[in-house]
Order: C-alpha cells, then sequence, then structure tokens
C-alpha cells in the first residue's frame, strides 16, 4: 500500500450505478408497461435534462454564462421542419442531423460571443438568438412569423410506433448526454475547462489552449441543444421563430441548473425533478405558479449558493459521477501516529 | 426518476378521486354509473391574448350549470367534465396542455378558442392524435392552411368555425366606400399568423383592394410589441394615406395611434382588426379613440339564439353583464356557441368509446346557434364552416363609454345595421 493511492469507487457509488442501470433497462421497457401521458412525461423530464446539462457544461464547468442558448434549440426545431417537410426526410433521422448543423452554426456565433466578456458574452448570446429569430420571422417560405406545422410529416407513421420512438430517442438523449458531460469532464478536455473556468491567466501560462477549450465546449453544448430542440418540436409539432427562439428555454436551463447544483452532473437530474414537482403542485395556479418558481430560484441562491446537489455533495461528501480525481492519503501502519486514521481528501 | 413519482402521485390522487366520484354516486343511488364525458378547453386566460378569454368563467360556469345533469350522448345521460387549461398565450405551452389533455385526461373532444396562435397548435396535436376537436375565433385561413392544410383533402379530426379574409376584405372595403375618400390604404399588418394572412400578396388585402381600386401603401410586415412606428406613419404620410387598417395586437395599436396622433397624421378612417375588438382597447386610447372601427362578429343585437339555452344574444349579453359587472363582448356568443356545439354533438355520436363516431357527428352538424348557423360540409374548404361578419364603429356609449355600432352588413343582411360609418 502506497502512501498516496487515488481514490476509487465507493461501494455506496457502486450501489447507486447498479441501481440507474436496473432502473435505465425498465425505463427503456417502458412503452410496453406505461401509457401515453406516462411516456410523455418520462420524454419530458428526460430531454428537459439533456438541456440543463449543456448549460451546465457551458455555465457550470466553462465559465461560459449564456442567456441565448435557445438559439439552437430553435436551428434544431426548423432543421427537422425543413428536413422532414421540404425535403421528406425522416423526422427521427432528422434529430442528429438537427445536431450536426446546430454544431456548425456554433462556430461563426462562437466566433461572434467570444470576443465579448463575462456580462457582455451574456448579452451578445441573447442578441443572437434574436437575431436568428427575427430573422427567421422573414423567411415565408417556412412560414415567417406564422410559424408551420408538422403534422403532414408524422401522418404516415403509425401512432404506437411514433410515441415509442419520440420516447426512447428522448431517453438516448437525457441519459447519453449526461453520460458524455460525465466523460468530457474526466477527460483532458474537462480538466482544461475547470482550469479556464476557474482562471484564465494561470490556466493559460499552464499551457492550456483557452480559446480552443472554449470552442469545443461551445459546440459540444450546440450539438446536444440542437438534438434536443428538434425532438422538442416533433412533439410539439408546430415551430414558429417566437416559441422555438423563446428565452423561456435558457430561463429554464438555468433554473433547473440553479436549483439542482451549477457545476455538479447529478444537479440537473435533481434540477429538474424539483421543477416538474413544483410544476406538478403549482401548474393551476396562473401567473403565482412563476411568481413561485422565481421565489424558489432566488431562495436557493441566497441560502444553498451551489444548488440542491451541491449541498447534498458537500454535507455528506457522495458523489454518483465523481468528476474530480482524488487522491487518498493511507495512514502507515504504526509509527506514524501524527497521521490521521481516516482518509483525508488533499484536493477538497 | 421522481418524474415517475410525481406520476404515481398523480394516480393515487386521481384514484381518490374517481373513488369519492363513485361513492358520491352511490349515495344517489346509481349502480353502474354512467362513463364521464371528458371535454378539454384551451384559452389564453393569462398573457398578452387574455381579453379574448375574459368571458370564459362566465360561460363556462354557465356551462357547467347547464349540464349539472348530465351530458346526453346518444340518449344516454352521462356526467360531463370540463378540464380548462390556460395556453399563457404561449404556442408551446398551448402544445403542451392540449398533449397533457389528450394522454392524460384522455378527453372525448377538445375545444379551442383565440388567434391563430392558440388555436393552431392545439388542433396539431388533436389531428395527429385522433381527438375531435371544433376550434373557432381565429379566421379560417391562417387557421388552415399554416397547418399544411389542402382545400380538396382537408383534415381528419380537426374542424373549424368563424369567418375568412373574403369577409374582412369584403366588409372592410364596403365601409370605405360609403365615405368620400381618396381610397389611399395603409396597412399595418404585423408579422404573425393573422398579419401574414391579412398582408398576403395572393390571398390577403393587397390583391383585394387593388382589384376594387383602392391604392394600397404596405411599410412591410412588423415585429409585434414594437415601440417606435415613426417609419410606418412617415410612409403613410408621403403616400397621403386617408384610410388605416391592419391587423396589431392590442397594445400595439395603441402605441401607432399614439404616434400618429403626435405626429400629425390623422386619418379619415381606421379600420382595424383584432385591436378593437375589446371595449378596454378602445378606452385605453382615450377620447382619441372614438370613431376608430372595426370586425363585428357577435353582439347582442344579432338576431340569433341559443340551442342550449334559448337565450337571445340580447340576453346572454345581459346576464354577462349584470354578472360580472362588465361590457359584453364578442368572444361570449363565440365561448357559448362551443358548448352549443359541444352538447349536439354528443347528442348525436352513436358511441361515446369511439373517436371516429364523436368525429363523425363533427362532420354532421347542422345547428343554429347563438353565432348563427354552423354546418360543415358547406363551407370554402373542407373543415371549415363560416359564421357572419359585419362591420362596427365606436361611438360615444350611453351606459358605457364607448359603444359598438353596426355600420356595414353588406354580407349578412339579416344583421341589423344602428348607423352608418362616420369620419373619423
Amino acid at each position: 500500500m502506497s502512501l498516496l493511492e487515488l481514490e476509487n469507487a465507493s461501494r455506496l457509488q457502486h450501489g447507486v450505478w447498479i441501481a440507474a442501470a436496473a432502473l435505465l433497462a425498465v425505463l427503456i421497457l417502458a412503452p410496453w408497461w406505461a401509457d401515453d401521458s406516462d411516456l410523455r412525461s418520462i420524454a419530458e423530464f428526460a430531454y428537459l435534462v439533456a438541456i440543463a446539462q449543456m448549460w451546465n457544461l457551458l455555465a457550470g464547468y466553462g465559465g461560459l454564462i449564456s442567456v441565448g442558448q435557445q438559439v439552437f434549440i430553435g436551428i434544431g426545431g426548423y432543421t427537422l421542419l425543413i428536413l422532414s417537410l421540404d425535403a421528406g426526410i425522416s423526422p427521427f433521422l432528422c434529430i442528429p442531423v438537427a445536431g450536426v448543423v446546430s454544431a456548425l452554426f456554433a462556430v461563426p456565433i462562437a466566433a461572434v460571443v467570444f470576443r465579448l466578456q463575462g456580462p457582455y458574452f451574456a448579452i451578445g448570446t441573447w442578441v443572437v438568438a434574436d437575431v436568428f429569430r427575427l430573422a427567421l420571422d422573414n423567411v415565408p417560405a417556412i412560414g415567417g412569423g406564422s410559424g408551420k406545422s408538422l403534422t403532414s410529416a408524422l401522418m404516415s407513421i403509425p401512432g404506437w410506433q411514433r410515441e415509442a420512438t419520440t420516447y426512447w430517442i428522448a431517453l438516448g438523449l437525457g441519459v447519453g448526454l449526461t453520460i458524455g458531460v460525465y466523460l468530457i469532464l474526466r477527460s483532458r478536455l474537462g480538466l482544461a475547462m475547470t482550469a479556464v473556468r476557474d482562471s484564465v491567466p494561470a490556466s493559460e501560462s499552464l499551457g492550456v489552449r483557452v480559446g480552443r477549450t472554449k470552442l469545443l465546449i461551445y459546440v459540444a453544448s450546440a450539438l446536444g441543444l440542437g438534438m434536443a430542440g428538434a425532438l422538442i418540436y416533433l412533439t410539439k409539432l408546430r415551430v414558429s421563430p417566437d416559441a422555438a427562439f423563446s428565452m423561456d428555454w435558457t430561463v429554464l436551463m438555468i433554473f433547473i441548473v440553479v436549483i439542482g447544483g451549477i457545476g455538479t452532473v447529478e444537479g440537473p437530474i435533481v434540477g429538474t425533478a424539483v421543477f416538474f414537482f413544483l410544476r406538478a403542485m403549482l401548474a393551476d395556479f396562473g401567473p403565482w405558479y412563476l411568481v413561485i418558481l422565481g421565489s424558489v430560484a432566488v431562495v436557493v441562491m441566497l441560502k444553498a449558493r451551489r444548488g440542491i446537489w451541491g449541498w447534498v455533495a458537500g454535507r455528506f461528501n457522495f458523489h454518483v459521477f465523481p468528476t474530480r480525481r482524488r487522491i487518498r492519503v493511507n495512514s502507515l501502519r504504526s509509527g506514524f501516529a501524527e497521521m490521521p486514521p481516516s482518509p483525508r481528501y488533499l484536493t477538497e | 426518476m421522481t418524474g415517475s413519482h410525481t406520476i404515481s402521485r398523480r394516480r393515487i390522487l386521481y384514484a381518490g378521486g374517481a373513488f369519492a366520484a363513485a361513492s358520491a354516486l352511490s349515495w344517489g343511488g346509481a349502480i353502474a354509473a354512467p362513463r364521464t364525458v371528458k371535454i378539454g378547453y384551451v384559452t389564453p386566460r393569462t398573457g398578452p391574448l387574455a381579453a379574448f378569454a375574459e368571458a370564459d368563467d362566465f360561460v363556462i360556469n354557465a356551462a357547467r350549470k347547464t349540464f349539472a345533469g348530465g351530458i346526453d350522448v346518444g340518449g344516454a345521460k352521462h356526467p360531463l367534465e370540463i378540464i380548462v387549461k390556460d395556453s399563457q398565450s404561449n404556442p408551446n405551452r398551448a402544445a403542451e396542455v392540449a398533449a397533457e389533455l389528450i394522454a392524460k385526461d384522455k378527453i372525448d373532444l377538445m375545444l379551442v378558442a383565440s388567434t391563430p396562435e392558440t388555436t393552431n397548435p392545439v388542433s396539431d396535436q388533436c389531428e395527429l392524435n385522433h381527438t375531435p376537436c371544433i376550434s373557432t375565433v381565429a379566421p379560417w385561413q391562417p387557421w388552415f392552411f399554416t397547418r399544411g392544410g389542402k382545400p380538396d383533402v382537408g383534415f381528419e379530426w380537426t374542424y373549424h368555425f368563424f369567418w375568412g379574409l373574403e369577409d374582412i376584405i369584403a366588409v372592410f372595403t364596403t365601409m370605405w366606400g360609403s365615405l368620400p375618400t381618396n381610397k389611399v390604404v395603409g396597412g399595418i399588418w404585423p408579422n404573425d399568423g393573422d398579419g401574414n394572412a391579412w398582408g398576403d400578396a395572393k390571398i390577403g388585402f393587397p390583391p383585394a383592394l387593388a382589384a376594387k381600386n383602392f391604392s394600397v401603401v404596405d411599410p412591410g410586415r412588423y415585429q409585434n410589441l414594437t415601440e417606435d412606428y415613426s417609419a410606418q406613419i412617415a410612409e403613410f404620410k408621403k403616400g397621403n394615406v386617408e384610410i388605416v387598417t391592419g391587423v396589431p395586437i392590442p397594445p400595439d395599436f395603441a402605441v401607432f395611434w399614439r404616434q400618429a396622433m403626435q405626429q400629425g397624421f390623422k386619418p379619415k378612417v381606421a379600420t382595424v382588426g383584432k385591436a378593437l375588438l375589446f371595449p378596454v382597447a378602445v378606452e385605453a386610447l382615450g377620447d382619441s379613440g372614438r370613431g376608430v372601427s372595426n370586425e363585428v362578429w357577435w353582439t347582442p343585437n344579432h338576431p340569433f339564439s341559443s340551442s342550449l339555452t334559448h337565450q337571445s344574444a340580447g340576453d346572454l349579453a345581459a346576464s354577462y353583464e349584470s354578472t360580472t359587472g362588465k361590457q359584453w363582448t364578442q368572444p361570449i356568443g363565440f365561448a357559448h356557441a362551443l358548448f352549443e356545439l359541444a352538447a349536439n354533438v354528443m347528442a348525436r355520436t352513436q358511441k361515446l368509446d369511439s373517436q371516429a363516431s364523436i368525429r363523425d357527428a363533427i362532420a354532421g352538424t347542422k345547428l343554429d346557434t347563438i353565432v348563427g348557423p354552423i354546418a360543415w360540409g358547406s363551407g370554402p374548404v373542407k373543415n371549415v364552416a363560416k359564421t357572419p361578419l359585419v362591420g362596427g364603429q365606436w361611438r360615444q356609449g350611453s351606459k358605457h363609454k364607448f359603444d359598438l355600432c353596426i355600420v356595414e352588413n353588406s354580407q349578412a343582411k339579416n344583421i341589423p345595421i344602428g348607423g352608418q360609418l362616420e369620419p373619423i
């Protein structure tokens, strides 16, 4: 046994992973046991987790606070509309394509918004999203400001097949993007990202390529949001600029991430659960619903700045998705009485 | 994970509710309770379109009272549940609540009203999920064409009743023809479902006006909630516009009109759709609201009565004014007509558990309602039934600040006029 050792997953973590895998298996089979409304709810849960993960990746790990991420939801929605309605491509195939299109748009958008810092970056992303909204408002071929319905592209697909495929794609996005974020964070890129978030000059001096790191993360986020956007409009059936490029999408992402725990992979899942719970309880209160949601966000920001999961992780030192490598100092047999008997965490 | 928790919690509540309902019925002596008929109603209760839904509570409460003893389905009484959802004036939300009504509440019939931003997403969800749907209070072209409708094919599950662009063009131009003007029309058409259809170069106002020897100054589509109309006003002044028309949302017209007054642009006629429907919107213009004119789809003076309550249009409006203490508005008649149609359709439904049977009953409708006779099958395209349209002008009121006076009825002679259009 050496003095310093990379900590492995705990038994509790293994337990959680096995439980999660079992739950996933049950969820994959849901089209055979759940009814339409359950499928829709689980699918919505999954895509909200997916889009929240994408914002979390940017803001929580990359330090890029964007309030214009709806631009990629909108690009995804419009890619679906154009490809399925005008080019006759299967709407389900359009979803990965929408991710790629959205990632391609992210490169020139990044070239513009990365010139801005901090709050200017946030405003800049918002302006870009609105530019897209206004531009599409003025393209009559795809409905202009009125928007267009997707129904005719979906009419020929039998109901069960449509519901089940949509559900599986949503589930795949929710689970896949969560695992994707985790893997990115465990990689060299993840290390570079958090370094950039914490200090640009320090990471630059250590040889981290700041510009490239930010760009990769921005494009990755756009890829995920583009796919999610196409999926969302596959369920909503009607794409219009005001709806697809609505600020509401980013507000939702921010709410979920802030409540759940910014900068944790678990946070968006917890945040989505809280959002679902609040919405189910308050949906019939009209405008008060939004007032209460806002108040909850304010209270969490003041009282638990790292969100619900940030609080849990700090209090119990428990991570389902540990993104930091932690080194354990092993106590050496006898003679080193000054060494503490239990493991200590050097990096915490 | 917790998503499914929420669902199970809801299910328990539902099961509990069903149990309570069942025991309540058994107290009443029913042994085999007939199944509850569920009607979903989506409407913009909050947000910028909320004025359209102002009368909903009044109409729904009245409908619940009317159906307290159950609704007749093919000769048998069934309990009725009306589930109302708020679209928040947002098409995303409208699609979401419609999907929820269909998948979770398992409604038998969908009713939806007020502007294409509400009716279209809801109709789309119904069309794809095979749920019979009746919609209204949106001109039929934006409802039909932006949803990908083909005139000979139509839709399978969704039906609409209201007037169309051809009616409003006829009404507006006849109104303008009754006054001496230079026949130059300025259009403020926004970039939304209605504005794009009204301003369309093929099916909208511009070609129709040209055919009737009006010339058109069209400054182009603008975004809703624009705060500066100087460009439009300048173009109107330059083009010597004497007639203003358009289909802005109410807050936008108020801004436009105030700026027009400030910048010395005083047209002889302002006949505007959508923005001037509600007395509150006209009152917001202050004294400069006197003399503006608009489209009229329903008034207390319409010579129709309800097939459900046998009230006349005048009785219904009077009942609204005495219940709520507010001035009547046009959507009252159409919201009421939706429930008239629901009752009539359900009564003619052969098999309650067959969506196709309910749909066939809708298609076979021939009913004299409080907004006029409604029959699908004789409309301009499949799935569309038309109701009459006339023109009105807001005048100094006696009981209220402004009263709506019908000044044009060339499209529906049975609706009496109260005067002639006067210049502003």
